[in-house]
């Protein structure tokens, strides 16, 4: 009985002139969207190399240690051509160096404004806006329709139970949807390969996940057609409420709920943060300057009056002064450093309060997970930030330690003297810098594992929220009026 | 006879069950839209004025001019950006000053604040170039066969109408119908702009009618269009589907993927080529004056302060000498880079002019001043701010700020101390938008793109419906 119900539906849906239509342009859809997705794969992997090309030449250029600068460059990820996420919108690059904090700056969109106007199409746009409205297209009259053509009297004049009825109509216009969809799917990602795009095993399992959040997404949407359908007496009054839940759903609720969070708890933003943080440094060493001048007075009138000062006894006061500026540079770096963790800590918060709102859809639900997937999510740039902060340890170590060994090398120096004037010393020429024990940047990298864990809410969220639609299918088709 | 039509579709329409459940949700989202506009702009103003204000208070207690270091300034919020966003969140908003070689804005909203590039803002452009040409869509689409199928168009001709009167008559009606309730909306959302106390000065107010014409404008492409399949199709379910693909390619996916697929044929030179070849430069630039550094003898050593004079008059003309070599490279590869940049634009935005999308938001950006342009404007303003900085330090200090040297001398005499400068006379940055007729002239060829559009799709509905099978 059931098979049969299932069978029908099926014929329904794939016999119908608009099965075809939108069958096609969701093929086209989903295969343009991969293509896009490689071809702006490619041409960032190609920036990507560039950049790292022309760092290496300008490091290789480098004469003192002194001024040695690095740079962290952030690195394209191949399932970003599925969820291009924000890998666009986030700085792709920072110059990693002693004296100059962090800061990923020239996104692809501030580079290129153009492609910022109308933003990318990928994968994970067509799934959560076309995928979903196709789903609600053909279900939304699945209920009523048949009510209002008579066809839904009819059946129920056979011993055919409700409960079956209505399985086999989620069923069977899911399985109608969901094997064709399966299709261009397939297709793109052999086009992926094909296009010779190089996945890992851990990007194979991210894209499966992909898949399979996917389809739980369009399933929702399957089911919700027809929860609405059993809800409503006619199919003109279904597909308006179908029609403005998506809208809801697809539109507007994930821009609300971050956009209610940014009032609820607004964020300073970095450039107030960085303000402060000059105006603390600057009171710190203007403090320390008097102190010092203090000091240099009073050592320069007691050498006058006693005696001129040991080599040794000049060796101390200096590794004094380098001490107190040392602790002066240690408390404004504390001191930034707490500004940027009270700020991530409150973008944290914001965070997880937008997208705990944004969540009430499940189209934002999908989005996030398909993100954290792709890692162009919203951490990613506090993940890029964290690898390069320990990165730049490394770095100032490794420079330290070269200084060490070969003596400090300055960039130039100026000597006033009452003497000799001003006399300009400029370092060596020609002499270059050993450079190959220099760490490198390695970028972040998560396992499948970690991904999957904070994947797993979403993925736990859309499976009841599609139980829950079918629950509510059910128990309005038994009570449904089939007259 | 027309009035007559007119009145009668009207009266359909606004008694519509479909229309009070569509327009409700359109209103609420155009008076959203106004509320988070304005909130957002409140609270950017909050956050410009906070970095504005860390600026100078850095600035404090310094006690000559050439000691400001770090000076900063950045894009202000404007109220129409809030409204119509563009790129305005996409661009670096924050430069440094240091009194010569180029500016380069940095920190984009989006990148700093991530969190709001995830579904982008709902803003005036969204709503109207997604939300409300969906509407048109459904309030037309089954204008003409709907009627067929319910057989009223077989009682309507069975009066003696003229089938062009009635089909202007439906056009007619229906825009008005539509737009006026839209419009009412729009009005009110515009006025909790002044109650939220965000103040428009009156060539904004003109720049947000523009927009909202360009929108009813765009609004009767889709309208017209939806008559016109719908007067081409025999049955509503076909007449939808039509329409709902031709929105989705319209509005979602041609704008994106042509501006992609076009934009990357033509090669523009990536931001990194230039700043390395920009950086090589500027190192054999310095390597080549560090030797002359190197021969300097001062001619004068008796007289500490002549002899620190001389030596940053010495190293200023170096420093003068390296930025003029440094702006004609860089002027050449920014034009070379800008006018790649130009080309590609006018490539990948006349292919996605196909779509009428495009069009609006090109049109409404521009009104706004957050079209593509705005960050080459952005950068030219802080150039020129740049200058006015630099002439205002020579002005205090007699010479070009950067390459000079503060000589600190310590005495343990109390003489008198010397006076903190004032950080409230730096010259403010003040952000000029392009003129309004300019503005205005620039959106004239997608609003004319609009009109022609109108005027297609109203002469094809006009030529289906006169051959239209009644029955």
């Amino acid at each position: 009985m059931l098979s049969l119900l299932i069978e029908k539906e099926l014929k329904s849906i794939v016999m119908s002139p608009k099965f075809v239509a939108t069958f096609a342009i969701c093929s086209i859809l989903i295969l343009l969207s991969i293509y896009i997705g490689i071809n702006e794969y490619k041409s960032a992997t190609s920036q990507f190399e560039a950049a790292n090309e022309l760092t290496q030449q300008e490091i290789s250029e480098q004469s003192t240690w002194y001024s040695l600068y690095s740079r962290a460059i952030r690195k394209p990820e191949p399932m970003q051509i599925f969820v291009s996420g924000l890998a666009y919108d986030i700085g792709r690059k920072t110059i990693v160096s002693q004296n100059r904090p962090i800061n990923f700056v020239h996104s692809m969109y501030s580079d290129d404004p153009i492609f910022a106007l109308f933003r990318i199409v990928d994968f994970s746009f067509i799934v959560s806006v076309v995928l979903t409205l196709f789903a609600i297209l053909f279900t939304f009259d699945s209920i009523s329709g048949e009510r209002e053509k008579g066809t839904l009297k009819q059946i129920f004049s056979n011993p055919v139970p409700r409960a079956k009825y209505v399985l086999a109509k989620c069923i069977g216009s899911w399985l109608g949807l969901v094997v064709p969809i399966l299709i261009p799917i397939l297709i793109g990602i052999f086009l992926v390969i094909v296009m010779g795009i190089d996945l890992s095993g851990g990007d194979w399992s991210r894209l499966i996940t992909l898949m399979g959040i996917s389809l739980l997404l369009f399933s929702f949407f399957v089911v919700l057609g027809v929860l609405i359908s059993a809800s409503t007496r006619r199919s003109n009054m279904s597909f308006l409420v179908s029609l403005v839940a998506w809208i809801l759903f697809v539109l507007i609720i994930p821009r609300a709920g971050i956009l209610l969070a940014g009032q609820i708890m607004p964020v300073p933003g970095l450039a107030e943060v960085e303000g402060r943080t000059e105006a603390y440094s600057k009171d710190k060493w203007k403090a320390h300057y008097d102190k010092m001048e203090k000091i240099w007075i009073e050592r320069s009138a007691m050498h006058e009056e006693e005696r001129e000062p040991t080599d040794e006894e000049l060796w101390s006061q200096l590794e004094e002064d380098d001490a107190r500026r040392d602790s002066v540079e240690n408390d404004i770096e504390d001191y930034r450093s707490r500004q940027i963790a009270d700020l991530r800590r409150r973008q944290a918060m914001q965070r997880t309060l937008a997208f705990s709102l944004a969540r009430i859809s499940p189209v934002s639900a999908f989005q996030l997970a398909a993100m954290q997937l792709a890692d162009t999510d919203v951490d990613m740039k506090d993940r890029y930030e964290d690898a390069t902060k320990q990165y730049r340890e490394d770095f100032i170590n490794f420079i330290e330690n070269k200084q060490e060994e070969e003596g400090v090398t300055s960039g130039m120096t100026i000597s006033i003297s009452s003497e000799g004037g001003i006399k300009i010393g400029r370092p060596s020429e020609g002499k270059t810098i050993d450079l190959s024990e220099m760490p490198e940047f390695v970028p972040p990298e998560r396992s499948f594992a970690s991904v999957f864990g904070s994947v797993a809410t979403d993925f736990g969220l859309l499976s009841i929220l599609t139980i829950v639609a079918f629950a509510g299918a059910f128990v309005r088709f038994v009570r449904y009026d089939v007259r | 006879m027309l009035l007559t039509i007119i009145e009668k579709e009207i009266r359909e329409i606004i008694g519509s069950s479909k229309f009070v459940l569509i327009f409700g949700s359109c209103a609420v989202l155009i008076l959203l839209s106004f509320y988070v506009g304005a909130k957002n702009y409140k609270l950017n103003r909050i956050r410009y004025e906070a970095a504005q204000a860390e600026n100078l208070r850095q600035f404090e207690g310094l006690t000559d001019w050439y000691s400001i270091q770090q000076h900063r300034i950045f894009l202000p919020p404007d109220p129409l950006a809030t409204l119509v966003s563009g790129v305005s969140n996409d661009i670096g908003r924050t430069v440094e000053i240091e009194g010569r070689g180029e500016i380069n804005p940095l920190g984009s909203r989006f990148s700093e604040d991530p969190i709001f590039a995830v579904f982008r803002f709902l803003d005036l452009e969204f709503v109207f170039g997604t939300i409300l040409s969906l509407f048109a869509i459904l309030m037309g689409y089954d204008a003409i066969a709907g009627e067929k199928e319910r057989g009223t168009l077989r009682l309507s001709f069975a009066n003696s109408v003229s089938r062009p009167v009635y089909i202007l008559g439906k056009l007619i009606g229906s825009f008005i119908a539509l737009a006026v309730p839209l419009l009412l909306a729009m009005a009110v959302g515009a006025l909790l702009l002044p109650i939220m106390s965000v103040s428009l000065t009156g060539e904004s107010w003109i720049r947000l009618i523009s927009i909202g014409s360009i929108g009813l404008l765009y609004f009767g492409v889709f309208l017209t269009l939806s008559v016109f399949i719908s007067s081409a199709t025999e049955r509503t379910s076909s007449a939808f589907l039509i329409l709902l693909v031709v929105w989705i390619s319209s509005a979602l996916i041609i704008p994106r993927a042509s501006v992609l697929i076009a934009g990357r044929t033509v090669d523009v030179p990536s931001v990194d080529e230039i700043a390395a070849k920009k950086n090589l430069y500027s190192r054999q630039l310095y390597g080549e004056d560090s030797e002359k550094m190197g021969s300097f003898v001062p001619e004068n050593s008796e007289d500490f302060d002549a002899m620190i004079d001389e030596f940053n008059r010495f190293m200023g003309d170096l420093a003068d000498e390296r930025d003029r070599k440094m702006r004609e490279l860089s002027e050449r590869l920014n034009e070379e880079r800008y006018n790649a940049q130009k080309r590609q634009e006018k490539l990948a935005l006349n292919i996605a002019r196909i779509s009428p999308t495009t069009s609006f938001t090109l049109a409404a950006t521009q009104l706004a001043g957050t079209s593509v342009e705005m960050k080459n404007r952005f950068k030219d303003e802080g150039e020129k701010y740049q200058r006015q900085y630099g002439d205002f330090i020579k002005e205090k200090t007699g010479s070009n700020p950067g390459g000079r040297m503060v000589v600190v001398r310590m005495s343990d005499e109390e003489g008198e101390t010397p006076e903190a400068i004032d950080p409230t006379e730096l010259p403010s940055f003040d952000f000029q938008q392009e003129n309004l007729s300019a503005s205005i002239d620039k959106s004239l060829p997608d609003a004319g793109v609009l009109v022609v559009f109108n005027l297609l799709f109203f002469a094809a509905a006009f030529a289906a419906f006169v051959r239209y099978d009644v029955r």
